[in-house]
């Protein structure tokens, strides 16, 4: 029985993602190129464009890590993780913890790949209208007690390193710091705002606050929170800055 | 009078990149129409989206997907095709193009652009998915000619001869890519006029001009440089028996600035004026 199509694509596959020798088999030899050479112009074909998918979603990794150990840790990614994700837009969404897990001790790995994706993320996210001071308004007063979320381009990360200011320093290519850890997480609001992805890092006040807004709590349900804890007078000044900053980045959006 | 099956040409065409956006939207362009990567834009939202409408509403488009995979012996994937078509109704695309190729199996995407045996299975497998697409679609597909390095132990029958047959079963329409008609009779040994006096010229609805890289040996199809001498030449033996033909550049990697782009472009509008002169005794 000759193979059948599917099982002759299936040996192809396997030669291509796997170097399975199994399909030169399949291949017409000769003197010029050889049937090994040609299936190799496919393997090399695929790892290479598939690296570069990676450094181009992880580039602030790849400029941290130089060409030779970028291209051997996702070449390791590549061989674990053969893509099932019908676009290369979405090839990588795994890396940051495949570098967690293998590069226990260089957690600012991990997390330089972890805001590369979110800014990645944040760039072309669902266009859901942003909460700003023109809706505010719209809504009139009884806007204080609808559900809120952050915008689909929004999110929060913990950083346990100084990956931000490392991520910086390479965006702008100078020498980054040497990592350091911090004593305590420090949360990264990742957002986008008229087409700019952006992220800063965030105090533990403001940090608590978005994890409420984000988890659906309304504007009074996050103002009684506030006032409990510090207090009305101060409560009032705190948030009325950090609203009109979240209005103006667009950080916000109602839920449902 | 049988109806023309393509459409009458647009002219000339770029394929629409990041790079040049900017220049598009900062001021008219000397470009009849855009192709774009379908796949770019099946996203949420953001600049992409953005982009997409704003430059779609100063020029026509066509698009030209990677995914479809219509080689693979497997089912069709059905969330790509709705995503295809959502973009469609967005887009409105004077036409829709993809492969003759095969990206992946048992849901292993390699993203690239596989080379199939060209025997009677395979035929039987691109012609069911084709009508598939087309009935999904309600509308007639481009398929491109690939370029690839291996030759099937399996094939009995010609590129040409796949592609013709194929496009007569399925009733669907071809992209013709000059580049990659090149690639392939360099890799394989055949004469590349062999190919296009094989074709069925009244179903190649557009034309793709891109380089590649010569390894000596071999050559591989990587849209990072100018088109070379040997393509142009094609070109216009192609022109000289197709006719007039959407014609446009593709190039992927090393993108020079647009006016660059659109000076290529200019060369083939001249070899093309010139290919259709009428032969004076």
């Amino acid at each position: 029985m000759p193979e059948t199509l599917r099982e002759v694509q299936q040996r192809f596959l396997a030669a291509i993602i796997a170097g399975d020798a199994g399909a030169e088999a399949l291949i017409v030899d000769d003197a010029r190129v050889g049937a090994r050479k040609r299936l190799g112009i496919y393997r090399n074909n695929y790892r290479a464009s598939l690296i570069g998918v990676l450094s181009d979603h992880f580039e602030r990794l790849h400029a941290y890590l130089g060409d030779e150990q970028f291209d051997n840790v996702a070449g390791a990614y590549l061989a674990a993780n053969p893509s099932t994700t019908r676009s290369l837009r979405y090839y990588g969404g795994a890396f940051p913890a495949f570098l967690a897990r293998h590069f226990p001790g260089d957690g600012e790995l991990a997390e330089l790949a972890a805001i590369d994706w979110a800014l990645r993320s944040a760039f072309d996210a669902p266009d859901t209208p942003v909460l700003d001071a023109a809706r505010v308004g719209q809504l009139g007063d009884a806007w204080i007690e609808q559900p809120l979320t952050l915008h689909p381009a929004a999110q929060l990360l913990a950083m346990h390193f100084n990956s931000a200011a490392i991520w910086s320093a390479l965006d702008a290519e100078h020498h980054p710091p040497a990592p350091v850890a911090f004593a305590e997480p420090v949360s990264l609001l990742v957002w986008r705002n008229c087409q700019q992805t952006k992220f800063r890092s965030l105090s533990v006040p403001e940090a608590a606050a978005l994890s409420l807004l984000a988890g659906g709590a309304s504007f009074a349900a996050l103002s009684a929170d506030v006032i409990e804890r510090v207090g009305e007078a101060a409560a009032m000044e705190e948030l009325a800055a950090r609203l009109g900053q979240w209005l103006a980045d667009g950080v916000l959006a109602l839920a449902g | 009078m049988t109806e023309s099956k393509t459409a009458p040409s647009p002219g000339f065409g770029l394929g629409l990149r990041p790079d040049h956006y900017s220049e598009f939207l900062a001021r008219p362009q000397r470009v009849e129409w855009l192709e774009i990567i379908s796949e770019n834009y099946m996203v949420p939202g953001g600049k992409p989206r953005a982009m997409l409408d704003a430059i779609r509403a100063d020029y026509p488009m066509v698009m030209h997907g990677v995914s479809l995979s219509i080689g693979s012996d497997e089912p069709l994937d059905l969330d790509y095709l709705a995503e295809l078509k959502a973009l469609e109704r967005r887009v409105e695309p004077l036409w829709i193009s993809d492969h003759l190729c095969w990206t992946g199996i048992n849901a292993h995407n390699t993203h690239d652009l596989l080379p199939l045996p060209y025997d009677a299975p395979a035929l039987d497998c691109v012609v069911d998915n084709i009508a598939r697409v087309q009935d999904y679609l309600g509308r007639r597909i481009l398929i491109e000619n690939p370029s690839s390095y291996v030759t099937f132990r399996s094939s009995d029958r010609s590129e040409w001869d796949f592609l013709a047959e194929m496009a007569e079963r399925a009733d669907c329409l071809l992209l013709l890519d000059v580049n990659n008609i090149y690639v392939s009779a360099r890799n394989h040994g055949f004469d590349p006029l062999d190919y296009l006096a094989g074709l069925p010229g009244d179903r190649i609805q557009q034309i793709h001009l891109a380089g590649h890289s010569d390894m000596g040996d071999y050559v591989i199809d990587t849209h990072d440089a100018d088109v070379c001498d040997a393509v142009w030449e094609l070109y216009s033996q192609a022109i000289a028996m197709f006719g007039p033909v959407a014609t446009m550049i593709e190039r992927d990697d090393d993108i020079p600035p647009l006016g660059q782009v659109i000076a290529e472009l200019d060369r083939a509008r001249a070899l093309a004026e010139t290919a259709l002169e009428p032969v004076h005794a």
